[in-house]
């Protein structure tokens, strides 16, 4: 009989009937539905007690190669900051037309110019240093690392997991055990940054070498190159534009985890002054220095981005001129020239700012409040507590009773079984799986329900192995004691998933549809992808102060992106044929997009997704800034108090929620390709 | 096309097999044993333990000089032989002499020497290094055999001319046509001067009519060269155009070995009878593989004056109305041997 009914169906009939059995069995058993304490192991003190431990053999190290690199960190320092403004400006804008012709290099002008009136040259060159020796040492690093990974094929897997672990544990966890190791200073900052943006060039290098031609490698063996020879006169050459997207990456990771290494505090740099004007809620200030961080962002990632393409020669004279004129002008206009801090032009204009954003929240303060508590009494409470917690005489001006739960659950039951009738079972399974959450609330689950029901998608998705690792790295975490931050991480990224799918599949499919939405909707992508993480704190909390909402609206204007541009990609990369075979059978718009885009597109779509759930952990922590209560707070508290167990319990925590969801959503994206016989 | 019999093989392979997957030397030797040295249930009983034995048992020799064609379909283990013989993968076991010396057993550095002096290969997709001009990717061999900088841009110039590139030397492959860009790979092959080349199907990716031009080319090159060369190809008419033998390939086996008249007039099965079924005979097959030396002489009335590298074909067309044997001249100017008109048209008969 068993064969009758589809995995997905009998995995959703079994995490039911678990989930009905604690919701019955709660209040004979209640460590049906919270683990009890006394089982919890104190990881967070082993951990932190191991590494002290080992941090005190390593400190003598640490702390000396520290002090190497302040030396290269101060030269860069007092190369960019006290380098006469003028020649600094000249020398960008001579590169931008080197790598972009004219657009490029008034960009760069205009961009530093407006850094320069800012106020803020000093705290952004002393940004601008740090990311100079970080990327190095991160493309040394990274580089390395790929190419082992390329010559030493049996390293290849731990080497992918050890990058896919970097990239997910949280940018704050990093800091901590660093902050220990080698006490506060911008070299903690230096060094973070080093290793958050070591995987991109590993990646690029170890995917770049992997596509070169066979026929190029074996080419090169045949000519007489040795195996050196071979790397770096013929593969590494090969690949220099996979190897440059790589090195865009790295810049710009960079730059951003400098940016948030601000938060340890101790030097004097943009992110700092960021952190600074938002706490004393000068938003003026905050939305020009927040303004200078983009610029940054933009200028150099259109610059570094441009190595990786083919671009027309410009004229070598054009450059030298450049640079003639602001040696020229530097040198004549020396003794003229103001400090570079002394020039706050927009002094005015932040004032300005301010007295603007005053008078608008006067006039719409109301309005604003009033969409973010009902958004949270409707939406976030609902789905953090659940119906039978959040619906009081209070908030939605009754009280929850026993009926009305009876009532949710029977009408819950009949729309099932309507499903059912009509062939839909399995959607009917998760309609009362989706009530029954909505009524306990996520941070209410019962944990043999949550567990079961990751095992559940693993097993659908992948197979027992899959399964097994959905059950054992979140059983991990509940053993930690850190189950309760865990589900609320769990809620607040799943509801800002939850928006970023709807939203940004909708985008995705106007885009799709129609290239005038297209061409608005791509330089917003390109913006909100080059923005650093940090800077979107600023407007969400000038408009809704610190909280929840605030954290949910940062997180989705982030994560949103990659789920417009897959849904987008997914739906125009239908083969042109299947769309002409579809049309002369007859198919109008509508079937076609139905019955033809999208099935075809679900893979990259769901790839989408997977991006959206990363960027949404990795901005998670970001939030703890404007207060949230989960995981990412938990680390934000370790850094501050100097917790390291805590710190990296936590960031391991959420390495672990992001990569059980990434393996998951990868998992189904597989599946679905190997049924249209793609190759994702 | 001139072979001297009687000089040392080029290449001499004995027993060569190429086995991928799990512990390939060790596998082969148990069923190599357990099978009691039988090919076929060998590679019958690797196959069953999941190893893919990709190349099964190949023994020839190639001689001084010849152009020696592997043909095969995709999948038969041509370009794999061709690449165990040039060492681009390690062969599981048997015996490769190069010039009577065992290359399975050089060394690294002895391998290098080889590659650099010695070997020339051109690619099916050119391999073609993308970010060096024209003339340095054909002076990349002569750069690693150290030479320095203005003498081998002189040589990779000279080979350029003599592939018909004078004049592209600075342009990117990517500007180049397909035709070119083989060209280029043909010149870089060449640009040591190499004893041995190897060439896997160098013409295969092209269109028909740049093809056939690069084939001819081909033959002037090697007309004026005299190299020994491994050819791989999958198109019979190639092979038969090119080759002084052919070794033919089905999965992993070489089933036949010899001269294109051989192997179009005495296919040894099925398999090759089917390679061979569209090709015209009379245009491929020479007087001198079906003439005989009977003894005595018969009568011979006619001399239509066929020579013995003359194509069947043409030997019809110029003894249409005779019926007696007539005398076939070898090229010193002596007779070589009979042929009968009858046995001419006998041996166009098609198969069925």
């Amino acid at each position: 009989m068993t064969d009758r009914f589809s995995p997905g169906t009998r995995a959703a009939a079994l995490v039911l009937l678990v989930g009905a059995a604690c919701l019955v069995l709660a209040p004979l058993a209640p460590w049906l539905v919270k683990w009890p304490v006394a089982l919890t192991v104190p990881a967070t003190e082993w951990i932190g007690a191991a590494v002290t431990w080992l941090a005190g053999f390593l400190k003598p190290v640490a702390r000396f190669a520290a002090q190497m690199l302040a030396y290269p960190m101060g030269w860069a320092g007092q190369v960019l900051i006290h380098a006469p403004f003028p020649l600094t400006i000249g020398v960008f804008t001579a590169l931008g037309w080197h790598l972009g012709g004219w657009r490029m290099a008034l960009g760069a002008l205009a961009g530093l110019g407006f850094v320069l009136v800012s106020g803020y040259w000093a705290p952004g060159m002393t940004t601008l240093s740090l990311v100079a020796v970080a990327v190095p040492l991160a493309l040394l690093a990274g580089g390395v690392t790929g190419i082992i990974a390329y010559k030493v094929p049996a390293l290849r897997r731990p080497i992918h997991l050890l990058l896919d672990v970097m990239q997910t544990v949280p940018t704050f966890a990093y800091l901590t055990p660093l902050l220990l190791l080698l006490g506060f200073g911008p070299v903690v900052g230096l060094i973070a940054s080093s290793i958050y943006a070591a995987p991109p060039i590993a990646r690029n290098v170890l995917l770049g070498l992997q596509r070169v031609e066979p026929d190029i490698r074996e080419a090169a063996a045949m000519n007489g190159a040795n195996p050196w020879q071979q790397l770096f006169l013929v593969e590494l050459p090969t690949a220099s534009r996979q190897i440059w997207v790589g090195v865009n990456q790295t810049i710009m990771a960079a730059l951003s985890m400098v940016i948030i290494a601000a938060v340890i505090g101790g030097f004097d740099d943009i992110g700092w002054a960021v952190l600074l004007t938002m706490r004393k809620a000068d938003f003026g200030n905050s939305l020009v220095a927040g303004l200078v961080i983009v610029i940054f962002a933009v200028l150099i990632d259109r610059m570094s981005g441009s190595l990786a393409e083919t671009r027309p020669a410009h004229a070598r004279k054009v450059t030298w001129a450049i640079l003639a004129l602001a040696v020229i002008s530097t040198l004549a206009a020396a003794r003229y020239l103001p400090a570079s801090n002394d020039i706050g032009l927009l002094g005015g204009i932040t004032d300005w700012v301010n007295d603007v954003l005053g008078r608008f929240i006067i006039a719409f303060g109301p309005l604003l409040s009033s969409v973010k508590t009902t958004v949270m009494i409707y939406v976030l409470l609902p789905l953090r507590i659940g119906l039978d917690h959040a619906v009081t005489p209070a908030t939605w001006g009754f009280p929850w009773s026993a009926t009305l739960s009876v009532a949710w659950f029977v009408v819950a039951a009949l729309l099932a079984a309507v499903l059912a009738w009509r062939g839909h079972l399995l959607a009917g399974l998760v309609l009362l799986l989706a009530a029954g959450m909505l009524k306990l609330g996520i941070t209410h689950l019962p944990w043999p329900f949550v567990l079961l029901g990751a095992g559940a998608l693993g097993w659908v998705a992948g197979g027992s192995a899959l399964a097994a690792y959905a059950v054992i790295l979140p059983a991990i975490i509940m053993v930690m004691g850190l189950w309760e931050p865990a589900l609320l991480s769990l809620y607040l990224s799943g509801t800002a998933v939850l928006i970023c799918a709807v939203v940004g599949g909708l985008v995705g499919l106007l885009s799709a549809l129609s290239p005038a939405v297209w061409s608005v909707v791509r330089p917003v992508c390109d913006l909100l992808q080059t923005i650093p993480m940090f800077v979107f704190l600023i407007p969400v909390l000038m408009l809704f102060q610190i909280g929840e909402f605030s954290a949910l609206l940062a997180i989705c204007s982030y994560a949103v992106v990659p789920m417009i541009r897959y849904t987008r990609q997914g739906l125009v990369s239908t083969p042109e044929e299947q769309i002409e075979a579809a049309i002369s059978s007859g198919a109008n718009g509508r079937a076609l997009l139905t019955e033809v885009r999208l099935p075809y597109a679900t893979p990259v779509i769901l790839l989408g997704l997977n991006q959206t759930i990363l960027y949404a952990f990795s901005m998670l922590v970001i939030a703890a800034l404007i207060g949230t209560t989960d995981l990412g707070q938990q680390i934000y508290l370790a850094l501050g108090q100097g917790d390291v167990g805590l710190g990296i319990a936590a960031g391991a925590a959420m390495a672990m929620l992001a990569l059980v969801a990434d393996r998951l959503v990868q998992g189904f994206a597989l599946k679905r390709s190997e049924e249209l016989g793609l190759h994702v | 096309m001139a072979v001297n019999p009687s000089a040392p093989p080029a290449i001499s392979c004995k027993g060569v097999w190429q086995v991928f997957g799990v512990n390939p030397k060790k596998n082969l030797d148990r069923a190599w044993q357990d099978t009691g040295g039988n090919v076929r249930e060998t590679a019958l009983l690797l196959r069953q333990h999941g190893l893919i034995p990709a190349v099964q048992d190949v023994t020839f020799d190639i001689r001084e000089g010849e152009v020696f064609v592997i043909m095969g379909l995709s999948g038969s283990g041509k370009s794999t032989l061709i690449r165990t013989i040039s060492r681009l993968i390690e062969g599981t076991a048997g015996e490769i002499r190069i010039g009577g010396e065992d290359i399975l057993a050089a060394d690294a550095k002895r391998l290098l020497a080889l590659r650099r002096d010695k070997l020339g290969m051109v690619f099916q997709h050119f391999g073609l290094f993308p970010h060096m001009t024209i003339l340095d990717n054909v002076a990349f061999p002569l750069k690693m055999q150290g030479m320095a900088t203005g003498p081998r841009r002189a040589r990779a110039a000279e080979v350029l001319e003599l592939v018909g590139l004078k004049g592209r030397e600075t342009a990117r492959p990517h500007q180049l046509s397909g035709g070119q860009r083989q060209r280029v790979g043909i010149a870089r092959s060449l640009a040591v001067n190499p004893d041995l080349w190897f060439l896997d199907e160098p013409f295969s990716a092209l269109d028909p009519l740049i093809r056939r031009q690069l084939q001819d080319e081909f033959l002037a090159i090697q007309a004026d060269l005299g190299k020994t060369a491994v050819f791989i190809t999958h198109d019979i008419a190639e092979a038969l155009k090119i080759a002084d033998r052919i070794a033919i390939m089905r999965d992993g086996i070489v089933v036949q070995i010899g001269t294109p008249d051989d192997i179009i007039l005495n296919p040894v099965d099925d398999y090759v009878r089917e390679f061979t079924r569209d090709v015209p005979k009379g245009r491929h097959a020479h007087v001198e593989t079906i003439m005989t030396c009977p003894d005595p002489l018969p009568a011979m009335p006619d001399d239509p004056k066929l020579s013995a590298d003359m194509t069947i074909d043409s030997a019809l067309a110029a003894c249409m109305a005779l019926y007696q044997p007539v005398p076939v001249w070898g090229r010193d100017g002596q007779m070589a041997g009979v042929v009968s008109p009858s046995a001419l048209a006998g041996a166009l008969k098609a198969e069925t």
